[in-house]
């Protein structure tokens, strides 16, 4: 049976222990709330309730109706409020439920007073000492308007579309309430997220786990394989790593072996590429050399006296034009010959200069 | 609120703080026969005086919780309106 009611008196437990008795039951959980004497360091001098009593009535049936439709083996359900002054320490409220086992009574009386502070239109004026007008409390739980999570109010902007009027093929309209419309953007919002998701992992894996996949586009700088980590919902173990280049690049870098072998000077491109730049390595060198010292030859000349003519080139060359061997010299041997010491040059005044051109013109002038 | 359709008389009831600041239990308003709750709620708080605690106020209609303000509210003669403060019961 459900006993509510607001009461001006103080509460008799004795009495909620009798309204809850029944045979069946093994288990009676009361809850009583009581007033306290301090609230924030303040003297609390006493404390009044107020009620909406018709609706404070009603919205207390609905909470007994709700605790049966959760509880179904509840036996009796008491919920007497305070109404006016109550001392302090006293009980401004009891809450209380029986049923066969306990786990219902206990559950129930606590869902029950989190209701009432949240829905039971009671109000409470504490009186501190020293205040005469007092404070109205607020419990937290306590229902309040609400308020637009996206602060901006969809149905206050009528959004007038004409019949006549042609929408592209490539608009969707869709017609509804603000809850509906919020839901929608947000699940398709998620679904976007999951798709990105999925992909990146797609991307992750490695291609040979999954082979038929076309990777041309992925953006993965790494591949490797991922298993799950036992004993863990979420925690992957990277196995193997292929710290190759990333795939989409693969077609656009240049192939550096052949690039090089070009480069080398083999002109064989039919041939293993790296036994052929191994072969025609020496060679390559020497006829580097030689187009750099205006040389023409023949590959399968002899490479001694293909030396011979570079070393004979290298002579003219310092003999026709000595600064030549600044360019091509290296660190001096002892065998070469101590390099001649360099003459200081003299220098000059402008007064020295001026006289010496004098000098010139007047001997110019003798001849 | 000067609507243009029919108007009935309610009676409005103020509780706690905003009975104070009221300075009266209950009154009665004249209110149109459909209007929604925002524009209710705005009316009521500048005819009584509630501006300090608007947002903080709730409405009820025949005992019943107006959770929604952009709600639309029909009203019949004689109904019971109530301006509820955040509670503080238990």
């Amino acid at each position: 049976m459900d006993h509510v009611k607001l009461v001006n008196d103080p509460i008799d437990i004795a009495h909620i222990h009798q309204l809850l008795a029944d045979e069946g039951c093994g288990a009676s959980s009361v809850f009583v709330g009581t007033t306290r004497d301090n609230f924030q360091g303040k003297k609390v001098l006493s404390l009044a309730y107020e009620a909406y009593d018709s609706m404070a009535l009603k919205e207390m049936n609905k909470i007994c109706s709700d605790l049966r439709s959760k509880w179904l083996d509840l036996k009796h359900i008491v919920i007497y409020h305070r109404l006016g002054t109550v001392p302090v320490c006293e009980a401004s409220v009891v809450i209380a439920a029986s049923s066969p086992h306990r786990s219902e009574a206990l559950e129930s009386v606590s869902f029950a007073i989190d209701q009432l502070k949240t829905r039971v239109p009671i109000w409470k004026k504490e009186i501190y000492e020293g205040d005469n007008d007092g404070e109205w409390k607020e419990n937290k739980e306590s229902i309040r308007p609400k308020k637009s999570k996206s602060g901006f109010n969809y149905a206050a902007c009528p959004c007038k579309v004409e019949e006549s009027h042609d929408v592209p093929r490539t608009l969707v309209q869709i017609r509804v309430n603000d809850a509906e419309l919020t839901k929608r953007l947000e699940c398709f919002v998620n679904r976007k997220r999951d798709e990105i998701n999925s992909q990146n992992v797609i991307d992750f894996k490695s291609s040979f786990v999954s082979s038929d996949k076309d990777l041309s586009d992925s953006c993965a700088r790494t591949q490797s394989t991922i298993i799950k980590q036992e004993q863990s919902n979420c925690h992957l173990k990277v196995r193997r790593v292929n710290n190759r280049c990333g795939p989409q690049q693969m077609e656009m870098r240049p192939n550096y072996e052949l690039e090089l072998n070009k480069l080398m000077g083999s002109r064989d491109g039919q041939t293993d590429p790296i036994k052929e730049m191994r072969k025609s390595l020496p060679n390559s060198r020497l006829q580097a050399i030689e187009s750099y010292m205006g040389l023409t030859t023949d590959n399968e000349e002899n490479i001694f006296s293909r030396i011979k003519r570079v070393e004979n080139r290298l002579l003219q060359l310092e003999s026709i034009s000595p600064e030549y061997r600044h360019f091509t010299k290296r660190e001096p041997s002892s065998m070469e010959a101590a390099p001649p010491k360099k003459i200081r040059k003299k220098s000059y005044s402008a007064q020295e200069l001026s006289a010496f051109i004098q000098k010139i013109k007047d001997g110019s002038e003798f001849s | 609120m000067n609507a243009d359709g029919p108007v009935v008389n309610v009676h409005v009831l103020f509780f706690a703080k905003s009975r104070e600041l009221a300075n009266t239990p209950r009154s009665t308003v004249d209110v149109p026969t459909e209007i929604t709750a925002t524009e209710l709620l705005d009316h009521l708080v500048s005819k009584f005086g509630l501006t300090s605690i608007r947002d903080n106020l709730i409405l009820a209609h025949n005992e019943s919780y107006i959770d929604n303000l952009s709600d639309r509210i029909l009203f019949k003669e004689g109904d019971e309106l109530a301006v509820i403060p955040p509670l503080s019961g238990g």
